[in-house]
């Protein structure tokens, strides 16, 4: 067989078409989860309500367009919505240590801020204040509005989530949808 | 003695230049189609980690998903036909156009960035092989 002026055997469109049922078989698993604002591999069951900053990517890279909800901190697909409030603590969730993303945190808060946190927070605006007896935490895309500061218990630790750090280069980060922030209590309980 | 000598480093050199020509462009072929695989499976099994890179469209709608999944799948298949070597120039060419819009696409969203110029270098890698007639380890039949 020739497309465009190049054979392709038998053997060769067998595999073609073996690659593309693999393919497909692949996409319908990539699209029974894509409710999960994480990897398959990611978090799994997404029982905590970590709430994702800024799922639309297309607003973290300061061109100054946006689509989608810009509100920060936006809500990912797999966010449910936030259960704390300025009100008072939230209630704990699991432990981050037992979230396979666990190892995409990278610490904020308390520091030091290491390297590695400077960069997966790329992109992101993340402000930790202390107030009164805990602290209060405000994560927004760059370049978008402000979010309105969350209030935790003190002995919170606030990490952001970076599955990829390829994709942030100097003050750019390309894609938002694999970030997140979340915040433990001192159990490393997740609140948030 | 170094009369001796200097034939055989030009013969050692010249295998080896031999070597390379025969086996560079299919390595450059093959790690190509590893960039491109990589990508592919990515996207497939995780769409929603990629959905910020789509362009014109809200990272959080379903048509994005359904965009990352098309774009991976398409880049499977291409990876799959340049490490076989299956219609190599063509599977090069829609590879380097698929590229180059990634490239564009980067550089306008978010400028000229290490990042970027790292997929220029792919871009320049398919191109190459769009060109490339000389290939080993090709599935034929």
């Amino acid at each position: 067989m020739r497309i465009a002026g190049e054979n392709i055997g038998v053997r060769g469109l067998t595999l073609l078409a073996l690659a593309g049922v693999v393919g497909i078989v692949l996409g319908i698993h990539g699209w029974s989860l894509r409710h999960q604002g994480v990897p398959s591999g990611f978090a799994g069951p997404q029982v905590s309500p970590s709430t994702s900053v800024g799922a639309p990517g297309k607003a973290s890279k300061g061109s100054g367009h946006s689509a989608g909800p810009t509100s920060a901190p936006a809500q990912g697909p797999s966010a449910p919505a936030p259960t704390s409030s300025a009100a008072g603590p939230a209630a704990a969730g699991p432990k981050l240590s037992s979230q396979a993303y666990a190892s995409y945190a990278f610490r904020v808060w308390p520091g030091p801020v290491s390297q590695a946190a400077s960069t997966a927070a790329t992109g992101l605006v993340i402000k930790v204040h202390r107030h009164g007896s805990g602290i209060t935490v405000a994560a927004s895309v760059a370049g978008q509005p402000p979010a309105t500061p969350k209030f935790y218990a003190a002995g919170a630790t606030v990490y952001v989530i970076e599955a990829a750090l390829g994709d942030d280069s100097g003050n750019t980060d390309y894609n938002l949808g694999d970030d997140g922030l979340v915040v433990t209590d001192t159990q490393g309980r997740i609140v948030q | 003695m170094s009369g001796n000598a200097s034939p055989g480093r030009a013969d050692l050199a010249g295998r080896a230049y031999r070597f390379a020509g025969d086996w560079a462009p299919t390595a450059a072929r093959v790690l190509l189609g590893l960039v491109l695989a990589w990508f592919g499976y990515h996207e497939l099994v995780a769409p929603r980690l990629w959905t910020g890179y789509v362009p014109g469209v809200a990272a959080s709608s379903q048509v994005a998903v359904v965009m990352v999944l098309v774009h991976g799948w398409v880049l499977l298949m291409l990876a799959v036909a340049i490490v076989t070597g299956l219609a190599l120039r063509l599977a090069a060419a829609l590879a380097a156009l698929l590229v180059l819009q990634i490239v564009i696409t980067l550089t306008v969203t978010g400028g000229l960035t290490d990042l970027t110029l790292r997929d220029v270098g792919v871009l320049g890698l398919a191109i190459c092989m769009t060109g490339s007639s000389r290939q080993r380890a090709v599935l034929t039949g």
